[in-house]
């Protein structure tokens, strides 16, 4: 099998898993709450990978996560909220609206001259706000009163409001994350990744930079759009504060960085780890603490991760499997929580502590435990040949 | 019409505290090449700590800026030094600045809340006094932030021009390991402009403090006036953020006489934009510092 083929198949198992939990849940009698904390981590994963598939692989820093996301939100709120359209009509024009955004932002700064990717960013970080401004003075977007979602039918078919959230959810991030995926592992993927190391190199090389930059930067919008939309019947009630917050760039930017921006399933990684954390610390009322370490983080995490826990995942697989079964295990065998979510929570964050001791250190310590070890050639053999 | 005018020289006035406001990211941005967005919660917090300092001790508003700008002289020589200890370049400066920026702002929330704060009356002396001129009113906080605006824009550039200091801030501008070889530290002359420029921020958080209510979202939405002022006045140039934080001042006066206050924001990130696509060098080409 090769190796397309077996991640292919990883996404039919796991997508077919994942689509009929809602239904094991309910046989199985579990807490209706394991169904919303899944689909809360499907949008993140969606808004990381698809911020990933820009600022990751082309290496265009952007704090535009919120503007896209945004459009996605505001289209649903107008078109079904306010004039009635049915919800699946109005959810991909939410994801087109944000590609045409994102396009039109990439066709002026990407053609206009070689900017600076400082002036990306700060481009992508001002769009949000004029969004904001311009939602809230014009009264058929918003007006400064909010939109209520409350009224807007769910297709029947999709089964009662948080199954078909759950749905729905599942289903954008499966298509964020193949597309991710697809991008990482084609022609498209090695051009951005050229574009990201050296821009001049990369076109000279013959890489269409303008035009892999551009798509880039439209499948992010248009991913961060589609799940924008269906995220607005989420939020309910649709306010300018609730959408165009720092949250949404904040998050992705910490997922990433975490997980590691330099392959598809980093931000995965990173999204479940961050939600998980963040939800915990907010349902033990540790709201405002809950920004500080969020915060404090995202400093130490890029001073100190170089290539994200996921590559240190796949290094040193069996140390994370250990670690992760060992402390929910034994949290499960002393009664230390009664919550599934907050053991995984506490195994994850030991798991991660582990994974991010450095190299140096993690080889003398491993060769301690040998007995010794081989010499400092053979490591780096062994090193050699494990990429 | 008078309302026009009024506009106008309100938005003159208020141009000089954003300019005092963008002073500091200016210099960091253009002579150390650090993108500060921290900066932000160092005005606020600045402003917040007045705020505390006079309701709790009944002082003069004016009189803690001897206490807050050697504070955050402190603060920002210190921040420099664990920014040269991490290496950071321009982009990660922005990512851990960032993060800064969340922690600081969640702090400002923790402590003080997400209500209105207001140094009351009673002790703020310059609560509602304004001079007159015919139909024109000045208030009196936006006018001393003014002629403090003028007064550092005025001393920053000839420092920057005409002392030792200044010319080993342009070497390590335009080439610290050059300036390095010419027997010029880059830490030391970094640390000390790092200083400087978080001190300004800190004066432009009691003028601040003295004007206006606080709330923690006045940080975020400073980001649409610093940045135009910067990026329009060119990066370390302090005449040229008088210049353009004027321009953005008036700019955002008009627009709130002619659609309403709630325009200005859209106003002045407009501006913001077609700076960085068009300008991104700033309005003036002539630079002193990078």
């Amino acid at each position: 099998m090769t190796s397309r083929a077996r991640v292919l198949s990883g996404f039919a198992v796991f997508g077919l898993a994942l689509f009929f939990f809602p239904a094991f849940q309910e046989a199985m009698e579990l807490p209706r709450f394991y169904v919303i904390f899944l689909l809360s981590i499907f949008f993140w994963i969606a808004q990381a990978s698809s911020w990933n598939i820009l600022t990751g692989f082309s290496g265009y820093f952007s704090f535009g996560q919120g503007a896209w996301f945004g459009i996605g939100v505001y289209s649903v709120a107008v078109l079904a909220g306010k004039h009635g359209w049915p919800f699946i009509a109005a959810v991909p024009v939410g994801g087109l609206l944000a590609l045409v955004g994102g396009l039109a932002l990439g066709l002026v700064v990407f053609r206009l001259r070689m900017l600076g990717g400082e002036i990306f960013a700060l481009t992508t970080l001002a769009i949000a706000f004029v969004l904001a401004a311009l939602a809230r003075l014009t009264s058929a977007i918003d007006g400064g009163t909010g939109t209520f979602m409350t009224g807007t039918p769910i297709p029947e078919f999709l089964g009662e409001f948080n199954t078909a959230m759950y749905r729905m959810t599942l289903v954008v991030m499966l298509l964020t994350v193949l597309a991710a995926y697809l991008i990482y592992d084609s022609r498209l993927g090695w051009g951005l990744f050229a574009i990201r190391d050296d821009e001049a190199v990369a076109g000279g090389l013959g890489i269409p930079a303008f035009r892999y930059k551009m798509v880039a930067l439209g499948v992010n919008a248009f991913f961060a759009g589609l799940m924008g939309g269906v995220w607005a019947l989420q939020i309910g009630f649709v306010t300018v504060e609730e959408v165009f917050n720092i949250r949404v760039p904040l998050f992705v930017i910490l997922m990433s960085i975490l997980g590691g921006m330099r392959h598809w399933m980093g931000p995965v990684v990173g999204a479940i780890i961050i939600f998980t954390l963040s939800d915990r610390l907010n349902s033990a009322g540790l709201t405002d603490v809950n920004q500080i370490i969020i915060g404090s983080l995202l400093v130490i995490l890029t001073l100190a991760v170089k290539e994200g826990i996921y590559m240190r995942m796949r290094d040193r697989w069996l140390t994370t499997l250990i670690s992760m079964v060992g402390v929910m295990t034994i949290m499960a065998v002393f009664g230390l929580t009664t919550s599934l979510i907050t053991g995984f929570a506490v195994a994850m964050v030991v798991t991660v502590t582990i994974l991010l001791v450095p190299d140096r250190l993690w080889d003398r310590v491993r060769r301690g435990s040998d007995g010794g070890g081989g010499p400092p050639v053979e490591d780096g053999a062994m090193a050699e040949a494990g990429r | 019409m008078d309302l026009l005018v009024q506009g106008i020289v309100t938005g003159v006035l208020i141009g000089g505290l954003y300019a005092l406001m963008s002073i500091g990211l200016s210099l960091s941005w253009g002579a150390l090449k650090i993108i500060n967005l921290a900066h932000f919660s160092f005005i606020l917090l600045s402003a917040y700590l007045v705020y505390q300092l006079a309701i709790s001790f009944s002082v003069n508003p004016l009189l803690l800026t001897l206490v807050v700008v050697p504070l955050f002289f402190v603060i920002g020589a210190l921040m420099q030094v664990l920014i040269h200890r991490a290496k950071l370049d321009e982009f990660k400066s922005l990512i851990v600045t960032f993060g800064l920026f969340i922690i600081l702002q969640s702090m400002i929330q923790t402590i003080w809340s997400a209500d209105f704060r207001r140094i009351g009356s009673e002790v703020n002396v310059f609560e509602g006094g304004s001079i007159r001129l015919g139909d024109i009113t000045l208030p009196y906080p936006v006018l001393l932030a003014f002629i403090a605006s003028v007064a550092i824009a005025v001393a920053m550039s000839l420092v920057l021009s005409r002392t030792y200091f200044g010319k080993a801030v342009r070497a390590v501008a335009q080439d610290a390991e050059m300036a390095r070889a010419f027997g010029i530290d880059p830490n030391r002359v970094a640390v000390l402009l790092s200083g400087v420029a978080t001190a300004i921020s800190a004066l432009a958080g009691v003028f601040i403090a003295i004007g206006q209510a606080l709330w923690p979202g006045l940080a975020v939405s400073w980001f649409g006036i610093v940045f135009p002022v910067v990026i329009l006045g060119g990066l370390g140039n302090t005449m040229g953020a008088l210049t353009a934080g004027v321009m953005v001042g008036v700019a955002a006066g008009v627009a709130s006489v002619v659609w309403g206050p709630i325009s200005a924001p859209l106003v002045t990130f407009v501006i913001l934009i077609a700076a960085l696509l068009f300008r991104p060098h700033g309005l003036i080409t002539a630079r002193s510092v990078a």
